[in-house]
Order: C-alpha cells, then structure tokens, then sequence
C-alpha cells in the first residue's frame, strides 16, 4: 500500500537523521521551559507557571515537528530534487501519497512533543498525560502536516517556506494558548485565536493533564481542519495542471 | 500503443505544446527532435502526467490516461532530463523507494536491483549517496531505476545528457535490446547521431507543432543522401545531392578545399532549423 511506502520513506529520513531532528526538536521548546518556566517563576491562576506551560511547550512542539518535517521537505522534493515527480509518474494513488505525508509528519511531531514530555518528567509537575492526550497530540500533527502538504504545493521558491511559517506558524505558536491563555486576548481577536487548532490543541491538552475533563467539541473543529487541508492538498495533487 | 489527440498545453499565453496529433505503436522506438524550447520536454511531462493538458487527450491502449489511472501508470516508466531523485537516499534505497512506489514485493525488487546495478557498472557504489555520484552515474541509477518496474513504455528525456562516449555506446546497447523485447520507446534527444542511430521514426516539432514525422532514412533521403562541405574562411557551406555522381561532380568543379560524405539526420536538423524551425 502507497501509505506503507510513504512511511518507509519517512523512517529512512528519520533513521538518517536521528540526532538532527531529536536535537532540532528540543532546543527551542526546552529554551522556553527554561527561561519562562524556570527562569521567570510565576504563578499562573494559583498554580506554578509551569504547569501552564508545559501543555502549550508540547503542543506548539507537536505543531513544529509535523509542519517542518512535511512542508519543507516536499517543497525541496518537489522544487530542488524533482523526486516528487516520481510519484506523480508512479502508480501510487496520490491520495496514498497525502495520507502518508500526513500520518508521517504527525508521527514526527508526535515524536518531537513525546522528547519534550520525556524530558519534563524530572521535573515534578503532576501533569496527567493520558491516551487522550496523545490522541489530541497526533491529531494536532495531522493537521500541521496537511498544512504543510499544502504549503510545499503553494511555495514558489524555497524562501516561500520559511516565509509562511513565519507569518502564520510563528504568531500561532505564540499567541495559541500556549504562553497565555486566549481569554486574555480582546473581543474578535480572542474568538479567532480559540479557533485555531492549536488553540484548540493546547486547550484540552491543559485540561486533561490538570485532572480535568476536556470537550470532545475540540477533536470535532481539529478533525475539520484536518479534512479541509486534506482535502485543499488532494485538489492540488489531483487538480492542479502545472504542479 | 500511445496516442495523443489535439493535445495542447499553454502557460499564461504561451502555447507549449499546440494540437498534437501523434501515434506511437507498440515496440515501436520513436524519436522527438527539435530545437530548445519546441515543446519536447512539455510533451514527455503530459504523457507522464506531471503535467495536465490545457485540451485534448492521452490514450494509452486506447484508454484515456489520467493522473488517477494506476493502472494505466503502471506501465510508464520515465527518465527526466533533471536528476529527479532523493539526494540523500543511497543507491539501494533509491531502487527500494521506486520498486515500492510501483507496489513490487521486496524480493523481487532486491533481485532486479542486484541486477540493473550490476549490468551498470553501480552495485560497488550502492551504498554512496546520490549526492555523492558523478553525473554519469546519476543518469545510470536513472536508467536502472526507470527498468526496475519492468514498464512497456519507456519515455525518455534526453537520456544521455552528460554522459562520456562509453557509456553513452553503452546506453544505445542497452536501448536497443530493451527495444528488441517489444519495449515501446518514445525518446527527445539533442544528439542527432542518437536519434539516427536509434529510432525508427522521428518527428519533427517547433513551437509546439509536429512538423513532420517520417523515417530517419526518409528525411535524409528527401535532402539528398550526399553531402559536399565546402570551406571558404570561416564559413563551411554544405550541399546536398541525391546521387554520388552529382556530389563527385560539383565537388571536382569547386576549387577551394571541400569534402564528401553521406548526409546525416544532423544535417537535416540543421537545414530545417536554418529555415523554418528557427524561433520567429
């Protein structure tokens, strides 16, 4: 099957690249535990910062992980190498092809965030992390890999990428109810910024890891985003006359 | 058998590839010629569906071909012009990525990878990165990968670019016996020799028109299959005669310093591309 394939192709980049992507994958998110969580000690609605933080640090990681290992690739893939161009030739269904990209790259930011989980457990939080959580985590990456599936086929250039992640991935990561909670944002803002599927993602994370029930309302608006890119990659794949 | 009708793919306002009408038969080796940007390359991308007509259509044994017929894919194989692989995959796992895009089982991918980069002179460097091959050999790993999945249609984008002498003798070898076993060859190529050498029948294209599609004996025949070069300066002025008596003649006539030989299909290229192949 075309989606076995894919994957094999992923555990090769994967097993090459080892250290580079566990390394790449912790700098930054343990940088922001360090310096937010420890560095600058606070309490966050009567509970360490920490405790905040660690859910959004996991899911913007999760988001990360899945978004670069899928948008920057396939665009060099597809743009540098021309070795997407096998596949298209190929008789792998290209929605074989989509899929794999997706479950890879989520399987990928699931691993990034799974590094940052293993690396706070010294750290004693109390934080639950349940299969629901990981649930949540590998959907959230589905959702970033179809954006990235996406964007590869948008980017013009090589530049286009870091650009896009830039404009969009950066400010989410940021603003997505990872370093503060949404509420805090005014009016429209605040509603657009829930929205989003980090938002989204980091909200039910932090409930379920605080003990506390999450709704299932979140894994609906995340299985809706996840079927829009998916469905706006298999357009381009299927659709587009110059690709 | 491959069929295009009325195929025709523009970009903006530029039309690439303008109403082709073109039939290739099975076993059949057939070659595309024409200047840069003819409209050589657009072609082989649509019959590989990398890129999709503006209007007409594809047939491959009389079945419309699309980006969503497997089946159909299945008996494609192409070499692009660009070396279109992972760079940071080896030899082995670039054969394995392919043999498994085309769904053949590990075995038979392991004994037809032994094989193909045995037959090429590769398999002491299996384990080397794409990255780390001469050219030569990147567009041998293009040959053995493209004949792993064993296809009945072989598109072929100016296959040997960059390859020294030898191998390139080799490549012509390895084509025709491939072509020996009914394996339907559809070939652009900037070297005439090739072409002559190779195809049964070429065609002509230029701003995405066929202009004519013939034998390569026919054409050369149908300028004249004798040609006297003469050298005044730095100009060399060719031509051409029908019989060896002609040529003989008018070459005992000039006083300058000439020479006779037999026509080839470069010369045939040339002379269309001096008078109507040349960009308007």
């Amino acid at each position: 099957m075309g989606i076995i394939t894919i994957l094999w192709e992923k555990w090769v980049e994967f097993r090459r690249d080892f250290y580079k992507i566990t390394l790449a994958a912790m700098i930054a998110p343990l940088m922001y535990l360090v310096v937010f969580g420890m560095g600058i000690q606070t309490i966050s609605h009567g509970e360490p910062y920490l405790n905040f933080l660690i859910p959004g640090v996991v899911s913007l990681t999760t988001m990360n992980g899945s978004f670069n290992a899928i948008a920057q690739n396939l665009n060099v893939q597809r743009l540098y190498e021309k070795a997407f161009d096998q596949v298209m030739i190929s008789p792998t269904p290209l929605w074989q092809f989509i899929a794999g990209q997706i479950i890879g790259g989520s399987l990928r930011g699931f691993y990034a965030g799974g590094v940052i989980l293993i690396l706070t457990i010294p750290i004693d939080t109390g934080l639950i992390f349940n299969g629901w959580s990981f649930l949540i985590m590998f959907l959230n990456g589905a959702v970033f890999s179809a954006i990235g599936v996406v964007v590869s086929f948008l980017a013009k250039n090589h530049a286009d990428v870091p650009r896009f992640s830039n404009y969009i991935i950066m400010p989410m990561a940021y603003l997505c109810n990872t370093f503060f909670s949404t509420e805090k944002l005014p009016g429209i803002l605040g509603k657009f910024v829930s929205a989003l599927p980090l938002s989204q993602t980091s909200h039910m994370i932090r409930s379920i890891s605080a003990g506390e029930g999450f709704q299932m309302t979140g894994i609906a608006v995340l299985g809706a985003y996840l079927i829009v890119f998916t469905a706006i990659a298999s357009w381009f794949i299927y659709k587009k006359k110059n690709l | 058998m491959i069929e295009t009708k009325n195929l025709t793919k523009t970009f903006d306002n530029f039309t690439a590839v303008d109403s082709l009408d073109l039939k290739i038969e099975t076993g059949e080796f057939f070659g595309l010629l024409g200047p840069n940007g003819a409209g050589k390359t657009t072609t082989i991308s649509l019959l590989s569906t990398l890129l999709l007509p503006t209007k007409g259509e594809i047939l491959i044994d009389g079945q419309k071909l699309t980006r969503n017929r497997p089946d159909l894919k299945r008996k494609i194989s192409v070499i692009t012009q660009e070396y279109s692989m992972r760079q940071d995959m080896n030899m082995d796992e670039i054969m394995e990525y392919q043999g498994r895009l085309y769904f053949m089982s590990r075995k038979e991918i392991k004994r037809r990878t032994e094989e193909l980069l045995e037959f090429c002179d590769l398999i002491k460097f299996r384990k080397r990165t794409v990255r780390k091959l001469s050219g030569g050999m990147k567009r041998k790993l293009m040959v053995c990968r493209a004949l792993l999945t064993d296809p009945e249609i072989l598109l072929l984008d100016e296959p040997t670019a960059g390859m020294d002498a030898l191998s390139r003798r080799q490549m012509w070898n390895l084509l025709r016996k491939l072509n020996g076993k009914n394996l339907t060859i559809l070939l652009t190529t900037h070297y005439m020799e090739e072409a002559q050498n190779l195809c049964s029948r070429v065609a002509l294209m230029d701003h995405g028109r066929l202009e004519e599609v013939s034998t390569p004996s026919a054409l050369i025949n149908s300028l004249g299959n004798y040609t006297v070069d003469e050298f005044s300066g730095d100009e060399t002025k060719s031509h051409y005669f029908h019989t060896r008596e002609e040529a003989i003649a008018y070459l005992s006539g000039l006083s300058g310093q000439a020479s006779l030989r037999e026509t080839t299909l470069e010369d045939v290229f040339v002379e269309r591309a001096g008078r109507h192949l040349m960009p308007s």
